[in-house]
């Protein structure tokens, strides 16, 4: 029983992680229509940062403001260097985002080593909580999402660059006609996307190990959250990612984690054939 | 001379020198250079079999290494569990290959576009995480090995692959004859009908084509040819491993016919042979060739994007024009 | 009377809350050209769909010589005969013209074979040959369907409804958004096919359509308003009150 409540408990941080990565992927997806096999390894590049952040400094808290800002800023560099040039050609960005991903994996392996690393969290406090002793840093990570998540809806909502993101998503060719400046939306569209994942990697960087392929296996969740949640439906994404590492979790609690990770993409295959608008269409919009 | 009559010399050549390799080659530069361009001919397939989906069909699969790894099993499985010869071995693999791709192509064929790409990933992973777990069978990450039974007997002498001159032509008589068999499909009525497909689905279907059975026929041609690759690599490799059926493998076959050039018989063969000698070059002196591979990628995706064999007809028409 | 070449019964399609076809009962009779007129938004384009099964009808039926052919696919729909154009133009952009032409006269074989070289089927090719010749296209026979110009990409989705031997054709503004002389050529040719084969055809080009068409159909806002001869729908009070009284902001 304290072994699923654990893991039931782990599934939610990790689910609330997720939905921060799976987000990015989602603005991405919507705007540019591009598939970025390249947004695991901006989780990655968080995470890294993370452990950079203490080695340099010795002072973990930094890393959350240096991860979304070079996150910010590696974004914008490679949306205009890589991604502009071949605005026209969908198909194409699964390539270019597949080499991407290359460079970033090897450009991390140079930096910092093939050797998987340990990052301790800030935090090293348990609190008892229903019954089991629980890391506070892993509340924390909670809490850091959900505010991060909130802040990214605020900004959708409630400012005019957020605004435009809205309105390029729905009909960009209307959006360009009211002047929206459509070119630097998309800058700031892979801008943010690589700065929430990279976020999600700080965050992250101390629950997991920073390791140059860490962000290999977060792909496929943060895919599964989009195409569950629904393509463009951003609230349902953050639900999906929260749904699926929660039941992923109660599942680790009797069989192996693999087989769980079988049920998620089983689950997404059912509704990419079924339902492609996502499972949550006109019930969070 | 005329462009057509220089291409076919070139082919021609091409052919020969390919013959050739088992004896130029070791005196050039080393028989190990022997077996990576028959590991070339065997990675060209799977590069292929997204070819033949993307290029000619118009559907990018994100999937291929699925079929390539139950080309792998149905080999390595049949040596080492069932205790097949060769042959039988051979075609086990081909046809649990075929009959995956008949199976996922039912479900990944009506979706399109992103969403195929998507479902084909999520068809290979779902796979890859079942053999994983399934280790008394598949071996898991670490795989199964096998000693390679012959593949002829004659009386009391028996030829196999472990003579390495045999593998090389053996590997090379199977890429050949696949690639001679995909450029029959492309040239006849069926290959024009998904031409077709892939340049306008709708009108496709107004003049009479059935678009979802079209594509399901390519979809299954396509896991033979990765299936082929599959099971004549866990020959070469004289075992089969569940971490070849990882989405990586189906993205790198990706690079490899999009950067040779999609919709060209011959591209992904290119595409194929620059990534793979890029790694075994680079990689006896920097562990970091996958750098290198990352940015030839959005290079050419960025300046290329017909990829090499695009750049080659580009330059012979401004040369014969 | 002789069975109509085309009927509908009751046939209805809705997109949220515009009904853009409303229980439309229609029957074209053979060895008559049929045009539908209407202002944008009547709903004949959706009209056209349905019959060539790209959309399915919310009710209703279609027949087609007597057969019902409402929930066929529309690669069905097309091997029973009825053949149609788009009013954007829709050919196969990056095989040559002649590509075009073969493998639409091949689409309706059931069977494609894999292995034989395409080149070596004698009759499709004669026909190929044949299509070219009469719609003019051969000069450019060999080039991609993607560099034609509008008027010669027209002709060439008209020669492939032609070449697979239709029993009716469906022509959504064949002439739309071309140069006159490219309009002349193509009226020219409709003309001509008409003596052939059955023909509906949408058209906004009131010019056009007075002077071909034996029937007229006018629909507006999903139902069919009037029917008759070119004159008597000149004549018709509703019509020009419609339609045709109305200053040209239909155009576009």
């Amino acid at each position: 029983m304290e072994i699923l409540l654990l893991l039931a408990m782990n599934g939610l941080v990790w689910g609330l992680i997720i939905a921060l990565i799976a987000l990015g992927l989602s603005i991405i997806f919507g705007l540019l229509d591009i598939i970025n096999i390249a947004h695991g390894d901006f989780f990655m590049v968080g995470t890294m940062v993370a452990w950079a952040t203490v080695q340099m400094t010795g002072n973990f808290w930094l890393a959350f403001l240096a991860a979304p800002l070079i996150g910010l800023v590696l974004g914008a560099i490679i949306q205009r260097v890589v991604i502009q040039p071949i605005r026209n050609a969908a198909a194409l960005s699964i390539v270019a985002t597949f080499g991407l991903s290359m460079i970033l994996q090897e450009t991390a392996r140079l930096t910092f080593g093939a050797v998987p690393k340990r990052l301790l969290p800030p935090i090293e406090q348990t609190i008892r909580l229903f019954g089991i002793d629980y890391e506070v840093y892993r509340l924390f990570a909670a809490a850091l999402a959900i505010a991060a998540l909130a802040g990214f809806f605020l900004y959708l909502h409630h400012t005019k660059t957020g605004t435009w993101m809205r309105a390029v998503r729905h009909d960009p060719d209307t959006a360009i006609a009211m002047g929206i400046p459509a070119e630097r939306v998309y800058v700031l569209t892979f801008a943010i996307g690589f700065a929430l994942a990279a976020f999600g990697g700080a965050v992250a960087a101390p629950i997991t190990t920073v390791d140059f392929r860490g962000g290999v296996d977060i792909l496929p969740v943060c895919f599964m959250a989009v195409i569950i949640g629904g393509l463009g439906n951003l609230p349902g994404t953050a639900a999906a990612a929260v749904l699926l590492a929660f039941m992923e979790g109660i599942i680790q609690s009797f069989a192996d984690p693999t087989v769980a990770r079988i049920a998620s993409l089983v689950l997404m295959s059912a509704v990419l054939l079924v339902r492609p608008q996502g499972l949550f269409k006109g019930f969070a919009r | 001379m005329s462009r057509r009559a220089l291409e076919r010399a070139i082919l021609v050549a091409f052919g020969v020198a390919m013959v050739a390799v088992p004896w130029l080659v070791p005196a050039l530069l080393g028989s190990f250079w022997v077996s990576v361009i028959a590991e070339i001919l065997i990675w060209s397939l799977l590069a292929a079999s997204v070819n033949l989906l993307f290029g000619y069909v118009g559907l990018l699969s994100f999937g291929q290494a699925l079929y390539f790894g139950f080309g792998m099993y149905g080999v390595g499985i049949g040596i080492a569990h069932l205790g097949l010869s060769f042959w039988p071995a051979f075609g086990l693999g081909i046809v649990a290959s075929v009959a995956m791709a008949l199976v996922a192509g039912i479900f990944a064929v009506r979706l399109t576009w992103h969403y195929f790409a998507i479902i084909t990933v999520v068809f290979s992973l779902i796979f890859y995480f079942l053999f994983l777990t399934i280790k008394p069978v598949t071996g898991g990450d670490d795989g199964i090995n096998f000693t390679l039974p012959p593949t002829f007997r004659f009386g009391q002498t028996e030829i196999g692959l472990a003579d390495s001159t045999f593998q090389y032509f053996f590997i090379l008589f199977c890429v050949a004859a696949c690639f001679w068999l995909m450029h029959r499909v492309i040239q006849s009525p069926l290959g024009k009908a998904l031409m077709a497909i892939r340049d306008n689905d709708v009108r496709a279907s107004l003049i009479g084509l059935n678009i979802y059975r079209l594509r399901l026929v390519a979809f299954v041609m396509a896991g033979f040819l990765a299936g082929v690759s599959g099971a004549l690599f866990a020959f070469f490799g004289r075992y089969s491993s569940a971490s070849y059926m990882f989405y990586h493998v189906s993205g790198e076959a990706v690079v490899w016919a999009i950067v040779g050039g999609t919709g060209t018989l011959f591209g992904p063969l290119v595409g194929t042979g620059i990534f793979i000698l890029v790694r075994e070059v680079v990689s006896t002196q920097w562990q970091h060739h996958l750098l290198i591979v990352g940015v030839i990628a959005i290079l050419i995706v960025i300046f290329a994007p017909k990829g090499f064999v695009g750049l080659w007809r580009g330059l012979m028409n401004r040369v014969t024009s | 009377m002789s069975e109509p070449i085309l009927r509908t019964e009751r046939l209805t399609k809705r997109f949220g809350g515009l009904v853009a076809v409303d229980g439309v009962d229609l029957a074209f009779e053979p060895g008559r050209v049929h045009a539908i007129i209407g202002p944008n938004g009547a709903g004949k384009t959706t009209f056209f769909n349905i019959i060539s099964g790209m959309l399915p009808a919310d009710s209703g039926r279609v027949f087609f010589a007597g057969r019902d052919i409402t929930a066929l696919k529309p690669h069905e729909i097309s091997r029973c005969g009825i053949k149609r154009t788009m009013q954007i133009k829709s050919v196969f952009p990056n095989l040559s013209v002649a590509d075009n032409l073969w493998i639409t006269a091949k689409a309706g074989d059931g069977f494609l074979h894999p292995f034989r070289a395409a080149s070596r089927f004698a009759e499709v090719a004669a026909k190929v040959d044949a299509t070219l010749e009469q719609i003019g296209l051969a000069a450019v026979r060999e080039q991609t369907a993607g560099t034609l110009s509008y008027g010669d990409m027209a002709l060439l989705e008209i020669a492939m409804a032609l070449v697979s031997s239709p029993k009716l054709l469906l022509l959504d503004e064949p002439i739309c958004g071309m140069s006159p002389a490219e309009t002349e050529r193509t009226v020219a040719k409709i003309r001509e096919l008409a003596r052939q084969v059955e023909i509906v055809i949408i058209e906004h080009n009131m010019e056009v359509v007075f002077g071909r068409a034996d029937d007229i159909t006018v629909m507006a806002q999903g139902a069919v308003l009037a029917r008759g001869t070119p004159r008597e729908i000149g004549a018709d009070e509703r019509v020009r009150e419609a339609y045709l009284g109305r200053p040209e902001d239909d155009d576009a």
